[in-house]
């Protein structure tokens, strides 16, 4: 998996936020739209595209995008 | 796997009582305006809930479901050899309510009455145990409730809770048929290490009630409880919703041959609609076989299966033999998955309390 397909997709689940917002530096939480509705779009996508199951907490724990990355690639 | 077959025994009859207050999503006090409702409806597909009034319990909306129920089969309450209770909001911490019950029904006092304190995977489980010890042969009439009062045990200033739950009962009729039945097939799944994905952390033994766990706190933005409060993991619970019961229903369909395109009816626990539509779709059954009544009664844990045959199968179910699978999850974290027939059943009007 790339960070910039990551990105993307991670992306793909904000309706309102300008795609160029998104880095591995982004601090997701604290975007406008974040919710807790987006936190469950997040997990299913990550199901979808890389068939890991994230727990709550490693979104509580992520403080970037990259952050979150990481934690996936871990479960692969 | 742990896998079971039960024979001889089918469902007569099913019932339903909600209670009469409504609650709209759209209008609760909990969020700053419409909009953020109307977010939550769209992702959820869950625009109200029935409410009971406090005092008001699980097994008054029991009463009513099974005495309709009763009346409706023209079976008399004499007549029932196993009554089973599942539910976790019970009357009084001892005894069990199905103890209660037994005298204000008039049951036989040789009935087999228990409760079963299973949250959403309940009414599956229910079926396995009350089919079990009716293929035995000696019980022919049973009746298994599936009954909540979620709005009682969770906080109403807990805006990650209030949205989704509801209150309701349900009675389920099995009778031993030799002739008229065909057979249940049940797959079952546990996952205890994410006991604290939905839970309530004080009032049991480990964690006894203490003025301490009565006070409310404000534990995230927005969410209040008590210590006695039910917890709702959103983001644990998705995530094993959206794993565990595809799986469930997977191996179900694996392990007993199921032909999915012969399959008439996939009655869902009534989660949401963004978690149920992503099983229907891993198991390829057509949107139009999946009834869903969560726009109406919100997650009522147990009673979610039996209340979606009721309001939203009547018909359905009372002609010609269906062929239909069952996957009930949460609180546990416990599921089970069914497949069974179900014909010419009688079901009862839905009352109102």
């Amino acid at each position: 998996m790339s960070i910039t397909e990551f990105i993307e997709n991670f992306a793909d689940q904000f309706d309102e936020t300008d795609v160029t917002s998104f880095t591995p530096e982004t601090k997701f939480k604290q975007l406008d739209e974040w919710s807790s509705l987006t936190a469950l779009s997040i997990i299913a996508m990550v199901d979808d595209e890389y068939d890991v199951i994230i727990k709550g907490n490693d979104i509580l724990n992520s403080e970037t995008i990259q952050d979150l990355f990481d934690i996936i690639e871990k479960q692969q | 796997m742990s896998q079971l077959t039960i024979n001889n025994v089918r469902i007569a009859g099913m019932s339903a009582c909600v209670p009469a207050t409504v609650e709209e999503n759209l209008n609760l006090p909990i969020y700053k305006d419409q909009s953020e409702a109307l977010k939550v409806i769209a992702s959820t597909g869950i625009e109200r809930h029935h409410k009971v009034e406090t005092g008001t319990t699980a097994s008054d909306l029991t009463m009513k479901a099974v005495e309709k129920l009763l009346e409706d089969l023209g079976w008399q309450s004499q007549d029932i050899d196993c009554f089973a209770y599942v539910c976790t909001s019970r009357d009084y911490i001892a005894p069990q309510t199905a103890c209660v019950l037994q005298d204000r029904l008039k049951l036989r006092s040789d009935c087999c009455v228990f409760d079963l304190p299973f949250g959403c995977s309940g009414w599956v489980y229910g079926m396995s145990i009350v089919g079990s010890l009716m293929s035995h042969g000696t019980f022919k009439r049973a009746i298994l409730v599936a009954a909540e009062t979620n709005t009682q045990n969770r906080n109403p200033l807990d805006t990650t809770v209030r949205p989704l739950f509801g209150d309701a009962a349900t009675a389920t009729a099995l009778e031993f048929d030799g002739q008229r039945s065909r057979p249940m097939n049940f797959m079952f799944g546990v996952d205890g290490s994410g006991f604290q994905a939905v839970w309530a952390p004080y009032g049991g033994m480990r964690n006894p009630v203490t003025p301490e766990a009565l006070q409310e706190q404000e534990v995230s933005p927005g969410v209040f409880r008590r210590g006695v409060d039910m917890v709702v993991n959103g983001m644990d619970v998705f995530g094993f919703a959206i794993k565990r019961p595809p799986q469930s229903l997977k191996d179900l369909i694996a392990t007993f041959n199921i032909d999915v395109e012969t399959v008439d009816l996939l009655l869902l626990h009534q989660a949401n609609k963004f978690i149920d539509e992503k099983i229907r779709k891993s198991v390829k059954i057509p949107a139009e076989k999946t009834p869903y009544c969560l726009e109406e009664y919100g997650n009522v844990t147990s009673a979610s299966i039996p209340l979606t045959m009721v309001s939203r199968c009547r018909e359905t179910l009372a002609g010609e033999e269906k062929h239909c699978l069952a996957c009930g999850f949460g609180v546990g974290l416990a599921w089970a998955s069914m497949e069974f027939y179900a014909g010419d059943v009688k079901i009862s009007d839905m009352v109102t309390y």
